[in-house]
């Protein structure tokens, strides 16, 4: 093949603009610190980075809705316990009135007010709120689950917090759930209880079975509590290690690995620079050079 | 023996062979570098023998001497035509990369600026107002979402439909430049055809015509057909676009196909062939795939917000109208009208909120179809790419074939330069021997006994 001058600088100009081209597509990946900085450098790479940061992304609103929920549930918590410290006190001072049958009608009067301000106390803790809404009061958007006298007045409506793919964790029980419904529920019974204090003594030991009933039932609303508890912590530990795994996916799709990249960006330097010496070095030369 | 000063003309036309022939290479490295220019070389031939065998036999013997016969244009027409090949397959697949590039850019994925990085945020905010739903800045964050959701798609959808009409500028420009390149081939057609007819040096001519061929070839495809006389004729896909000395017009259609000479064809090279197609086709099909994107988001969350109340209780109305990229908008501007509840009567319920937050993930809704454009848009352009870096490479080579054919190589003319040189130095010493001898005989010849 002969070698002409222009097919010799179109040579040399090609490999120049192909080892220049290649070194700054090389830089602008470095400096970017990004694989892929337009989707066509690797489409597979490039779905599966978008499917990565979409569930990140979920993943860090199940992290949220957790801390939400785990807020709630505490709060949930310190009311169940108090409220079962209040029942139980209730039981004493109902054994204390069975037992002291020989006790005068003050005296009895006395622990039936002590009923009454335990009632009371029992309705401001089935009233305890997280963040403006009653914990036992469903999906009422009102301020309380259980007016003054006792009567429910929240809804049915069911409170949840989705924590992980598909994980949805009831994390209320309304007031009837723990305090009994209607006519025979908690509030109703220690009016009666005070109510028999006061007048009928011999229907005590009924209300004490009834009594330990509604503990059992806190109880078992509290051990219910307890399992969405653990469950939402569960989901936390998974959403943090999911976290960190799509983390590392996605670091590994679309970030540079930059100690290989500084190496190759340093060989293509080194292309460039060598062709640039051998483009000035071969192109001075003519035959007009040694001629006389 | 032709004649006392025959050796003196022989000579001469040694002496003007030299100089046509420096006349030669001096036309080609002053054109070393001119696009187009191919490398020419003088052709010289004997004029008569010199006679040798005086016999009554042969007729008059002639001067002798060199004469200058043509000057040959070194030019291989089959690479020629290969190259124009080329340059049309090259001409395709570099536009429909550029184009493909261009439509990527509205695409900027991954990354944290991107649609599908909006649509995340948009439905994570439906979590919050699922955990709260009494609280106004929960559905504000909402509501602020949706609207950069629909701002996005509405800038894609405009910046999509600006590069559409810079295409058609484009189309348009080049489609002139067609014509103008068809109708400067036809001029040269008919200034080749005279020349050819009255035997004048038709070499800058060809080579006018041969850069004309190129950037025909490069914007149209078609074929050329190089006829004896030295002129060419152009079609394009069955359609004469040049016959001789006359040229028909390339034209844009209202449907951005192209017509030449009125007719419309389906070009098959050159970048008026991508330019064509990608307004015909690509840039719609793409804008069309950005639209069912904002359908589909349109469609999923009205329908959320149809199956569920809003704060007040009532059942939820339509949070986006438009079903278009260029035309969604966030319908709503009251929070409160946000349906997070699946229950009636105005209560705290989230569950619809809460369903809605996850409706990224399905794979029907909206996230999904931009994932598949994107996932198309990035292997058709990574496809046009390599495609067209291949083309590049091939046509590189071919073009480096031409040009180490015809192009000009300075070492080589300086050799020549010296061989015609040399020649006119040794003319020259014959004159000057053929000048002595006569001298002698002239001058010094029967001069016994002068004085």
């Amino acid at each position: 093949m002969r070698v002409t001058d222009r097919s010799a600088t179109y040579g040399t100009l090609s490999g120049l603009q192909s080892a220049a081209s290649r070194l700054s597509s090389l830089q602008a990946k470095l400096s970017s610190g990004k694989q892929i900085t337009t989707p066509s450098d690797d489409p597979s790479g490039t779905v599966r980075a978008l499917q990565l940061r979409a569930t990140a992304k979920r993943y860090t609103q199940y992290a949220a809705s957790a801390n939400d929920a785990i807020g709630w549930l505490s709060t949930a918590d310190s009311a169940y316990s108090r409220a079962v410290g209040l029942v139980q006190n209730a039981r004493t001072l109902v054994v204390q009135g069975l037992n002291a049958g020989a006790q005068s009608p003050s005296g009895m009067a006395a622990i039936a007010d002590q009923v009454d301000a335990i009632s009371s106390s029992l309705i401001q803790v089935a009233n305890t709120a997280y963040n403006g809404r009653p914990v036992f009061g469903g999906t009422t958007s009102g301020t309380a689950a259980y007016d003054s006298s006792g009567n429910y007045v929240g809804d049915g409506g069911v409170v949840s917090r989705t924590v992980g793919e598909k994980v949805t964790v009831q994390i209320n029980q309304n007031g009837p759930q723990v305090f009994g419904s209607g006519s025979s529920d908690l509030f109703a019974l220690l009016s009666n209880i005070s109510a028999n204090l006061r007048s009928n003594p011999s229907a005590l030991s009924a209300n004490l079975t009834a009594l330990d009933g509604a503990l059992s039932t806190i109880s078992s609303a509290q051990a219910a509590e307890g399992a969405a508890y653990s469950q939402v912590q569960n989901q936390q530990t998974v959403a943090t290690d999911v976290g960190t795994n799509i983390a590392t996916q996605l670091s590994d799709i679309q970030d540079v690995d930059i100690a290989d990249m500084a190496v190759q960006v340093s060989a293509a330097n080194v292309t460039y620079q060598a062709a640039l010496q051998t483009t000035a070095n071969v192109r001075q030369l003519s035959l007009l050079e040694f001629l006389r | 023996m032709a004649s006392t000063f025959g050796e003196i003309t022989q000579a001469s036309t040694a002496l003007t062979a030299a100089r046509y022939g420096l006349d030669v290479v001096s036309q080609n490295i002053a054109n070393s570098d001119t696009p187009g220019y191919t490398r020419q070389v003088a052709q010289q031939g004997t004029v008569d023998a010199v006679p040798g065998v005086p016999s009554i036999y042969t007729a008059a013997a002639g001067v002798g001497g060199v004469r200058i016969t043509g000057t040959a244009r070194l030019a291989d027409a089959v690479v020629d035509a290969r190259l124009r090949t080329e340059q049309a397959r090259d001409g395709l697949a570099s536009t429909t990369s550029s184009q493909l590039q261009q439509i990527e850019t509205v695409f900027p994925e991954p990354s944290d600026t991107g649609l599908s990085e909006r649509l995340n945020d948009f439905w994570k905010a439906w979590a919050p107002v699922a955990n709260d739903p009494k609280a106004d800045a929960a559905r504000i964050v909402l509501l602020q979402d949706a609207g950069t959701v629909t701002n996005t798609l509405n800038a894609m959808s405009a910046t999509l439909s600006n590069q559409a009409t810079a295409s058609a500028q484009i189309l348009n420009q080049d489609a002139a430049a067609a014509t103008s390149a068809a109708t400067q081939l036809a001029t040269v057609n008919a200034q080749i055809a005279v020349a050819s007819a009255t035997g004048l040096n038709e070499n800058s001519l060809l080579d006018k015509r041969d850069s004309l061929l190129s950037t025909l070839a490069g914007l149209l495809g078609g074929s050329a057909t190089i006829n004896p006389n030295g002129t060419a004729d152009v079609t394009v896909a069955g359609q004469p676009l040049v016959t001789g000395g006359s040229a028909v017009n390339v034209t844009v259609d209202p449907g951005y196909t192209l017509a030449v000479g009125g007719t419309s064809v389906t070009l098959t090279g050159g970048s008026l062939a991508a330019e064509s197609t990608a307004l015909s086709t690509t840039y719609p099909a793409y804008q069309a795939r950005l639209d069912a994107v904002a359908n589909a988001l349109s469609s999923v969350v009205n329908g959320v917000q149809a199956g569920g109340y809003d704060l007040s209780g009532t059942p939820g109305t339509p949070m986006f109208s438009g079903s278009t990229a260029a035309t969604i908008s966030v319908s709503i501007t009251d929070p409160k009208l946000v349906a997070a509840s699946s229950t009636a009567g105005g209560t705290l319920d989230g569950s619809n909120a809460l369903s809605a937050s996850v409706l990224g993930a399905t794979s029907t809704g909206p996230d999904a179809a931009y994932a598949a454009l994107v996932a198309d848009i990035a292997s058709a352009s990574s496809l046009a790419q390599r495609q067209a870096e291949t083309q590049s490479a091939v046509t590189s080579s071919v073009s480096a074939l031409q040009t180490s054919i015809s192009g000009v190589s300075t070492d080589e003319e300086v050799s020549a330069m010296m061989t015609y040189q040399r020649a006119y130095q040794a003319a020259s010493r014959v004159m000057t021997t053929v000048d002595d001898m006569l001298d002698t005989l002239i001058n010094h010849t029967g001069v016994v006994g002068r004085a």
